[in-house]
C-alpha cells in the first residue's frame, strides 16, 4: 500500500516538469492564479522575515532613521555575551524536551482511553481538548489565579486536604517557577496531540488486533507492535509540531510570569521581546529571533519531508 | 482601539455641509473606558468652540507602560503618528525624545503662557536636555495609604519617622495583621518601597547620584537598603510569597484587612471604589525619611507632539485648550490629578484626591520613582536584584555589587 501511495506523487512530479518544458503563453494561466498568493507571501511574509535578518546586523533602537552596522556582534552577544540569553536557551531547550514527552505521552494515553465507541465519549474528547482551544493569554491569567498563595485554588487545596506543608509561592518561588508554568502548559496543550492520535488510532485497521490478538499477542504486545507502529506516521506530525511549539513557547511564560522571579523563567522568546520592543534593542531582538527562527527551522525539518512526501 | 466617532461623525457631516476643509487631531492615549467617558464632553466643547477641527480620540485602553509605547512607536514607525499623545515621564519619554520623534515645545510655552499654568516641578520633571518636549497633565504622588479601622483598632498613630513605621509593623505583626502589602509581578510595586528605604538611608542627595548612575550602588546605604527590604521581607511585615502577585490582586488583603498599609497614588481613592470598596476607613501619608524637606515619590504625566505631525499648531491650541483651568474646572472628572495650577478636585466627594493635591501643589521635593529614572532594560536588572533579595537567593550585599555591575554593563551596552 506504501508503494502505491509513494509511486502517484513522482509521476506527477514528471508530468509537471515536462508540461512546463512545454509551456506557451496560454498553459501559464495556472501561474496567474498563483501570483496573487504569492505576492502576498512574499509582502508579508519574505520580506518581513529578510528585513529582520538585516536589522539584525545593526544596533538599531528602532525609532531612530538612522542605524549602526555592527556586523555579527548582536550574534556574538547571545551566545557569549549575554547570561539571560544564555539562560533562556537553556530554559527553551528543558521546555522542548519536556514538551516533547510529556503533553505527547498524555495525549497518547487519553487518545488509547478515548479510542472506543461508549455513550458520551464525545463528551469526553470535548472536554480534554477544550483547553487547546482556550486563548493561551486567558489559560495564563486562570492558572495565575490558581496558584496565587493568598487565595488560589491550588494552595487552598492542599491546606484542605492536610498538606498544607505543601502550600508555597508557587510562581513566586525560583526552585517551582518554570515548573509550575510548564505544568499549565500540559494542561493547555495535551488536546492537541490527543486528537492526532485519535485519528491516527482509528486509521489502524481492526484486522490487525484481531491477527495479533489469534496468534496470542496480549494487550502490551498488541500496544507495542501493533499500535505504535501504526501511528509512525502520527509521531512524526505530533514530535515535530510539539518541538516546533515548544521552542516558540512565549504566552505563558509573558502571562504567568513576566520571565521571574527574576529572570528565572526567561525563554528566547520572551527576551527577544523584551530586547525589541521593551529595551529598544531592535537589532539585538532581531538576531534572537534569526537564531530561534534557524534552530525551529532545523527542527522542522522531519516534519517539512514528511508532510512534502505525502 | 476605541474611538470616539460619534460627536466625530457629526462634525464632518456639518463641515461637509459647509463644504470646508476638517482639520483632523488624533489624540492618542491609553484611557480605559470610564476615562474616555470622562474626556467627551470635554471633547465636545473643543469642537463647539473650533467647528473646523475633528478631534478623534484612540486609545490603547488599560495597557500601561508595559504595551502603550510599543503601539505608539509602531505607529511612528509607520509615518503616521498620531497629532497629540499621552506620556509618562522620565525615561519612558525618554526614547522618543532621544530618537528625535517628538517636538521641543519651547516656542509653544512662550506663545500659551505654559510655565504659568502648570504646576512649576512638574515642568521641571519632564525637562531632558533642557528642553521641554511635553506638556504636563498630570502630577502624580504616592506615599502609604493605611487602614484607619485596623491603625485606631490597636492604638496606633501615624508615624513620623523610619523608626516609628517599624514600630507600627511590629505592633501589627503582634496583632496578625501584615504590615503591608505589595504585588511583585512587575517589579514595580515592592519597587516602591525599597525607593523609600534608598531615599531614608541614602538621602536625597545621594539618592538621586544613584538614579542618575553618578553614584556607585555598591556602597553602604544601598546594603542598608537592601537589608531593610529583606527585614520587612523576613519579618512577616509583608504578605508572604509576593513575588508573583500582581499589583492588582495585591489590593486584595488590604480590603480585607490582612494588610493594612499599601504605597500608592492619589488615584488610590478612586481605585477602591472601583474594586467595589468604601475609602472611609482609608488615609495616607507621605513616608517620612528623616530628611528635611521630606521628598516623596511623584511623577507627571504629560502630552507630547510627535515630530512628525502634520499640523502642529492646531495640536498646540488642543493642549492648551485641555490644559486650561477654565476647561478643566468646568469639566473635573477627567482632570482629578491636574498638574494646572488653581485646579482641584471636589473634597466632598474626593477627600483623599484633594488632600493629594494639597500635598502636590504645595510641596515641592520629590523623587522619581526609579522605573521613570532608569530605562527599562536597566529597570529590570534593578527588579533582577530586588527579586533577589526578597527571595533570599542574593543577600543584601552581594545585591548592591551585582546592582553596580548590571550598570556598568549597561553603561557600556550603550557606547
Amino acid at each position: 500500500m506504501a508503494t502505491q501511495t509513494e509511486s502517484r506523487p513522482i509521476s506527477t512530479r514528471s508530468r509537471a516538469t515536462s508540461e512546463f518544458v512545454a509551456a506557451s503563453p496560454r498553459n501559464l494561466t495556472p501561474y496567474y492564479f498563483l501570483a496573487p498568493a504569492l505576492i502576498w507571501y512574499l509582502l508579508f511574509l519574505v520580506y518581513p522575515m529578510l528585513s529582520s535578518l538585516y536589522i539584525s546586523f545593526f544596533k538599531w533602537d528602532g525609532l531612530s532613521p538612522s542605524k549602526t552596522f555592527v556586523g555579527l556582534a548582536n550574534y556574538y552577544r547571545i551566545f557569549f555575551e549575554d547570561d539571560v540569553a544564555r539562560l533562556a536557551l537553556v530554559n527553551n531547550i528543558i521546555w522542548t524536551v519536556a514538551s516533547l514527552v510529556i503533553p505527547t505521552a498524555f495525549g497518547l494515553a487519553l487518545a488509547l482511553a478515548l479510542n472506543r465507541q461508549l455513550r458520551g465519549i464525545t463528551i469526553f474528547r470535548t472536554i480534554f481538548y477544550m483547553p487547546g482551544v482556550l486563548p493561551l493569554v486567558a489559560v495564563g491569567l486562570i492558572w495565575s489565579w490558581m496558584y496565587n498563595p493568598h487565595f488560589g485554588a491550588i494552595n487552598t487545596v492542599l491546606d484542605a486536604v492536610g498538606l498544607d506543608f505543601l502550600s508555597r509561592g508557587w510562581l513566586s518561588d525560583y526552585q517551582t517557577a518554570f515548573g509550575a508554568t510548564f505544568l499549565t502548559n500540559v494542561w493547555a496543550h495535551v488536546g492537541f496531540p490527543m486528537i492526532l492520535y485519535l485519528a491516527g488510532l482509528q486509521g489502524i485497521p481492526s484486522d490487525y488486533y484481531e491477527a495479533a490478538a489469534l496468534d496470542g499477542a496480549n494487550a502490551w504486545q498488541r500496544f507495542w507492535y501493533v499500535t505504535l507502529p501504526g501511528l509512525a506516521e502520527t509521531h512524526v506530525i505530533v514530535l515535530s509540531l510539539a518541538v516546533i511549539n515548544a521552542f516558540k513557547v512565549f504566552d505563558i511564560i509573558y502571562t504567568m510570569t513576566y520571565g521571574g522571579p527574576g529572570r528565572a523563567t526567561q525563554v528566547l522568546g520572551t527576551w527577544m521581546y523584551f530586547q525589541s520592543f521593551q529595551y529598544y534593542n531592535a537589532g539585538y531582538g532581531s538576531a534572537i529571533a534569526w537564531v530561534m527562527a534557524i534552530i525551529v527551522l532545523v527542527m522542522a525539518v522531519p516534519y517539512i519531508r514528511r508532510m512534502s512526501r505525502d | 482601539m476605541r474611538s470616539v466617532t460619534g460627536f466625530t461623525a457629526m462634525a464632518a457631516i456639518a463641515l461637509l455641509g459647509h463644504g470646508a476643509q476638517a482639520q483632523d487631531i488624533r489624540f492618542f492615549t491609553n484611557f480605559d473606558a470610564n476615562a474616555v467617558s470622562n474626556w467627551e464632553p470635554v471633547l465636545e466643547a473643543y469642537q463647539e468652540q473650533n467647528p473646523d477641527s475633528n478631534v478623534e480620540l484612540e486609545t490603547v485602553a488599560g495597557s500601561g507602560a508595559a504595551i502603550y509605547p510599543d503601539v505608539l512607536r509602531t505607529s511612528m514607525a509607520a509615518g503616521d503618528p498620531p497629532d497629540v499623545f499621552f506620556m509618562w515621564g522620565g525615561e519612558i519619554a525618554g526614547p522618543f525624545i532621544d530618537a528625535g520623534q517628538v517636538m521641543d515645545l519651547a516656542p509653544y510655552y512662550e506663545q500659551y503662557g505654559w510655565e504659568e499654568t502648570l504646576t512649576p516641578w512638574t515642568v521641571e520633571a519632564i525637562t531632558r536636555n533642557g528642553k521641554v518636549y511635553g506638556v504636563p497633565f498630570n502630577a502624580r504622588g504616592m506615599g502609604f495609604f493605611y487602614r484607619t479601622d485596623i491603625f485606631e483598632e490597636h492604638g496606633i498613630e501615624v508615624p513620623t519617622t523610619y523608626e516609628e513605621v517599624e514600630n507600627v509593623c511590629r505592633t501589627l505583626k503582634e496583632a496578625g495583621v501584615h504590615c503591608a502589602t505589595f504585588g511583585g509581578k512587575f517589579g514595580w510595586h515592592p519597587m516602591r518601597l525599597l525607593d523609600y528605604f534608598l531615599e531614608t538611608r541614602c538621602g536625597p542627595e545621594l539618592h538621586d547620584e544613584l538614579n542618575r548612575l553618578e553614584a556607585s550602588w555598591d556602597q553602604p546605604c544601598v546594603v542598608e537598603s537592601y537589608t531593610m527590604l529583606k527585614t520587612w521581607v523576613d519579618e512577616d511585615w509583608l504578605m508572604p510569597d509576593f513575588l508573583n502577585i500582581s499589583p492588582v490582586d495585591a489590593r486584595m488583603p488590604l480590603y480585607l484587612g490582612e494588610a493594612a498599609m499599601i504605597i500608592e497614588g492619589d488615584w488610590f481613592e478612586s481605585v477602591a471604589r472601583g474594586d467595589g470598596m468604601t475609602t472611609e476607613n482609608l488615609d495616607f501619608f507621605v513616608p517620612p525619611t528623616g530628611h528635611e524637606p521630606v521628598r516623596y515619590s511623584a511623577f507627571p504625566q504629560q502630552w507630547m507632539i510627535p515630530a512628525g505631525a502634520e499640523n502642529p499648531d492646531a495640536s498646540a491650541e488642543f493642549i492648551d485648550f485641555i490644559i486650561s483651568p477654565e476647561v478643566q474646572n468646568e469639566f473635573p472628572e477627567p482632570f482629578v490629578a491636574s498638574a494646572t495650577v488653581g485646579v482641584t478636585p471636589d473634597c466632598e466627594e474626593w477627600p483623599l484626591t484633594c488632600k493629594w493635591r494639597e500635598v502636590i501643589t504645595s510641596q515641592r521635593a520629590i523623587y522619581p520613582p526609579t522605573d521613570q529614572a532608569f530605562t527599562k532594560e536597566l529597570m529590570d536588572s534593578f527588579f533582577e536584584v530586588q527579586a533577589g533579595v526578597i527571595s533570599g537567593q542574593t543577600p543584601p550585599k552581594d545585591a548592591a555589587v551585582l546592582m553596580q555591575e548590571r550598570a556598568e554593563e549597561w553603561k557600556a551596552s550603550k557606547t
